[in-house]
């Protein structure tokens, strides 16, 4: 297991290094000098040299290169280009309210979706789950966004339930007043394509032997479903929402837009607006960085939920 | 030039602020701040939280239109000597900074030598701000110690230089290159702002910027600050203050401000909460149901709030007020004069800029892109600026029939294709640079729709806006759509963007037109109110017409509403920030009546 664990965590430096060459190229291909924009509405050649240097855009490409794996390394990604924040006090004042809003709608979202996909699988074929599965393909064929403009506009405008907008200054306040309408925004959006792939993956198991076995030995049916095939249909399930977990340090950039939640999606937004590199290589790594880890941490609980896996 | 003493408009208050903190305002901003040191943050919100931290020595009348300078900072407006040259403040006595544990729990008053440390900061290279431009080449002695510490050294704010000189404690005289009229503009903008040295000196970064920590002696202070998200300010409790004795203009909107405001002492509102709402929909929505008191209506939201010019009946109707003005701004569509397609001064060349500007139609850029509200420009100069001309009329009119007219004179033959071909028969295909977004998508259809009634093939580059800078600036951008916003009114600010020794900073067009360059360089030297001035420029808008290396475009409408609760709001074309000239009614909903009865007037 150990040996397993080492390396998987040696594999990674190759990976990281991969993306390390990509943003680097992306940005350097596509992101813009940041100095025109820097230097203010009235500028000279001049000025803007001076921004590069500072900047150490004027480098050689493998200087600036160098750099960058230097910071990935150190985990020191410097401060903004545009606002001199250091990059650190930037992810870690932004994660608190993206994960505010965004673990208790993972949360609740698989637990919901688990539990429907059992009970719609349990009845399948009937009228019942025909309905869930018809309601499942108009929800996913409609986007984030007239979810957000109309749920905004009826439940925090018309009716008044929640505020239109805005942060408070505790967990408490905005975990129940603030985050409350966005978190049901996103069980809704979210809800219907993991009951889909849920149900599918527990009428995969609900055909097997074992259930046929299990009924006959006269086990009830809650024991079999919510024992015997959650336990199997797991696996699928802890990969779908394992990889669902770096999506938290990116944040719900059109929910958090919305709202004027200050999380890590809105910040993505601006640093690429302003073309500010520092935030958004920051960002990426540890995207990518939590990536790798979220999917040794799936490999391991493969391992944990069912003995047969064997970890090579 | 400016005589001492004109403006009574500050007059001193006791010291004890006359805010209520339970007057509150809630205003929203639609970008997010990027930090509140003068010399170091350029966008227009965070100059918005700077307006209310911090002071100039100069400022804007909150009334008077066109926008009148006023002392703020100084006790009156500066003698002016030596034809223009030298500049003498007298700094008010007792005006203190707010308490910081840089100042080691003494009172520290602001006097001449922040000024010139403040001067000073916006040319240090280090600071790389985006203000040097205010100071750059004007004050005697400043550029070279700019450029001492280019070559390494450090840039040595001690050293007495002959262009900013503290007379005394409280006097400041400023010694210029050469004749300057504009000084008092740039000294009423916020990046002259006066800074503690102590403050930043310990507050500052890497880069010697202080964004997180502003410490100013302006009539509100930095409460709270979730970036981009949320700001709060809380009324000063040592600013002087001032009584509200603005002088109506001709605005009838001005009687309704002078009976709601007249004799109160300001500042009247105790706290002020800034939200950063990115999103027209929640930025309306939270307006409507009463989270925001005070908002600016764009171009998008407009239609949902306005019937043309006035508010819709149901917002009226809720007493919702609209201060609406046309912004001291262009929009205008240049030409790379140096492009070897659309560049060049030759008849041909000239008939070709001119046909495509004749092929634009503005109307439909003001109905279909801005919704209404925007005004067609016709003098580079626009309204609210000193040097606006209204009567003035521009001789390049929407007239596709008159633009192919000129292409056919000239030499510009439709092949078989259909489009046209360069007199000498070689491909012309005109590229215009645009931003990946809507308003750029609805730009590029316009633009299609002009080129089309002239038979020109047109390409369209997306590109993102600091690419596009970047090109703009090496003059390898062959036409694109820019805006230009007064940094101070007057009519040099917009004038100067066309003359040749700014091309690579802010002539666009990189346009080189000698007998241009020639009335400019005359036009600087002569006050703003003269009428010689005024003559010169409308050669020099004859001269943009006839060579066309632009096309005027528009001159948006700003159009601010407020709560029914908000009194004495007049959004001012210049100044960012409005909240110490108002005040909110208390006891009848919004911020200002769910918070206690505070004091009466």
């Amino acid at each position: 297991m150990y040996a397993y664990i080492i390396r998987r965590l040696w594999q990674m430096i190759p990976t990281m290094l991969g993306v390390i060459v990509l943003v680097f190229v992306l940005f350097n291909w596509v992101g813009g000098d940041p100095a025109y924009v820097l230097a203010g509405k009235i500028s000279s050649a001049e000025q803007i040299a001076n921004i590069r240097k500072q900047l150490g855009v004027d480098q050689a490409w493998y200087v600036q290169l160098w750099i960058f794996i230097q910071q990935v390394v150190t985990a020191d990604f410097g401060a903004s280009w545009s606002t001199n924040e250091a990059v650190s006090h930037i992810m870690a004042t932004r994660l608190g309210p993206s994960l505010t809003v965004l673990v208790p709608l993972l949360i609740i979202s698989t637990l919901v979706s688990i539990g429907l996909a059992l009970a719609v699988a349990y009845v399948r074929a009937s009228l019942t789950d025909r309905l869930v599965m018809i309601s499942c393909t108009v929800g996913l064929s409609i986007s984030i966004l007239v979810y957000i403009i109309v749920f905004q506009y009826v439940f925090a405008y018309k009716l008044g339930w929640f505020p239109v907008q805005g942060w408070g200054d505790n967990f408490r306040e905005n975990l129940f007043i603030y985050a409350t309408l966005p978190i049901f925004i996103g069980l809704v959006v979210s809800i219907a394509p993991d009951l889909r792939l849920f149900r599918t993956f527990v009428l995969d198991e609900i055909n097997q032997d074992y259930v046929r076995t299990g009924r006959a030995k006269g086990l009830s049916e809650n024991r079999i479903m919510w024992l015997h095939v959650l336990r199997n249909a797991s696996i699928p399930i802890i990969t779908h929402v394992t990889s669902q977990l770096p999506g938290l340090l990116i944040g719900a950039f059109l929910i958090e837009r919305f709202f004027s939640i200050p999380g890590i999606g809105r910040e993505v937004i601006l640093a690429v607006e302003r073309s500010d590199f520092p935030v958004i290589k920051a960002i990426t790594v540890y995207v990518a960085v939590a990536t790798m880890i979220f999917n040794l941490l799936a490999d391991l609980m493969y391992k944990a939920v069912d003995p047969r896996v064997q970890l090579k | 030039m400016f005589p001492v003493a004109l403006f009574a408009v500050f007059a001193v208050s006791p010291p004890l602020s006359a805010a209520n903190p339970n007057k509150v305002v809630r205003h929203v901003f639609p970008a997010a701040e990027t930090g509140f040191d003068p010399a170091g943050a350029q966008d227009l919100y965070s100059g918005t939280i700077e307006q209310a931290i911090f002071e100039t020595l100069l400022t804007y009348d909150y009334i008077a239109r066109p926008a009148k300078i006023v002392p703020l900072a100084a006790e009156s407006l500066p003698e002016v000597t030596d034809n223009g040259k030298t500049y003498t403040f007298k700094i008010r006595k007792g005006v203190f900074f707010t308490a910081d544990p840089a100042f080691k729990g003494q009172k520290r008053e602001l006097v001449a030598e922040d000024y010139i440390y403040t001067l000073k900061r916006l040319i240090d290279p280090k600071l790389r701000s985006p203000w040097a431009w205010l100071v750059e080449d004007k004050i005697v002695g400043l550029d070279e110690l700019a450029e001492a510490a280019k070559k390494g050294a450090k840039f040595d704010y001690d050293k007495k230089i002959p262009g900013l000189e503290a007379v005394d404690r409280h006097t400041l005289r400023i010694r210029l290159k050469q004749t300057d009229y504009n000084l008092p503009f740039v000294l009423a903008h916020e990046p002259t702002s006066a800074v503690a040295r102590e403050v930043i000196e310990k507050y500052a970064d890497e880069g010697g910027r202080a964004m997180s920590n502003p410490v100013g002696t302006g009539p509100y202070v930095l409460k709270d600050w979730v970036r981009s998200s949320k700001i709060v300010l809380e009324a000063n409790p040592g600013y002087r203050g001032f009584v509200w004795d603005f002088k109506p203009g001709s605005d009838p909107e001005d009687k309704r401000l002078i009976a709601e405001m007249k004799g109160k002492k300001m500042p009247q509102v105790g706290r002020i909460e800034i939200s950063i709402i990115e999103e027209d929909q929640a930025r309306l929505l939270a307006f409507e149901k009463g989270e925001l008191d005070i908002m600016n209506m764009e171009a998008p939201l407009a239609p949902m709030v306005l019937d043309g010019a006035t508010l819709k009946p149901s917002f009226a109707k809720r007493g919702v007020k609209l201060s609406r003005f046309v912004d001291p701004e262009i929009t205008y569509h240049f030409w790379n004069m140096q492009d070897p397609i659309v560049g060049g001064m030759s008849k041909e060349k000239i008939a070709l800029r001119r046909a495509m500007a004749m092929a634009f139609n503005v109307d439909d850029e003001i109905r279909i892109v801005r919704n209404g509200q925007a005004v067609e420009a016709q003098y580079p100069i626009p309204p609210g600026v000193v040097g606006h001309d209204p009567k003035y009329r521009t001789n390049i009119k929407f007239d596709p029939a008159a633009a192919n007219a000129l292409l056919d004179r000239f030499g510009y033959k439709k092949s078989a294709s259909g489009f046209r071909t360069l007199p000498d028969g070689k491909p012309l295909v005109v590229t215009y640079f645009s931003r990946p977004e809507t308003l750029g998508r609805q730009q590029d259809e316009l633009w299609a729709k002009a080129f089309d009634l002239i038979g020109i093939k047109m390409e369209v580059q997306k590109i993102k806006f600091p690419e596009m800078i970047k090109l703009e600036k090496e003059c390898k951008l062959m036409m694109r759509t820019a805006s230009w916003i007064a940094d101070y009114p007057d009519a040099d600010n917009f004038m100067q963007l066309l003359y040749s020794k700014n091309i690579h900073q802010n002539n666009n067009a990189c346009a080189t037109i000698p007998e241009y360059d020639k009335l400019y360089e005359q036009s600087i030297r002569l006050p703003a109110t003269s009428p010689e001035r005024d003559k010169l420029y409308h050669e020099m808008a004859k001269i943009i017409e006839t060579y066309a290396p632009w096309r005027l475009d528009i001159s948006r409408y700003r159009n601010m509403i407020t709560q029914p609760h908000v009194l004495g709001y007049k959004k001012h074309p210049i100044l960012h920030s409005e909240w110490q000239y108002i005040d909110v009614r208390q006891g009848n909903g919004g911020s200002g009546g769910d918070v206690g009865t505070g004091e009466g007037h």
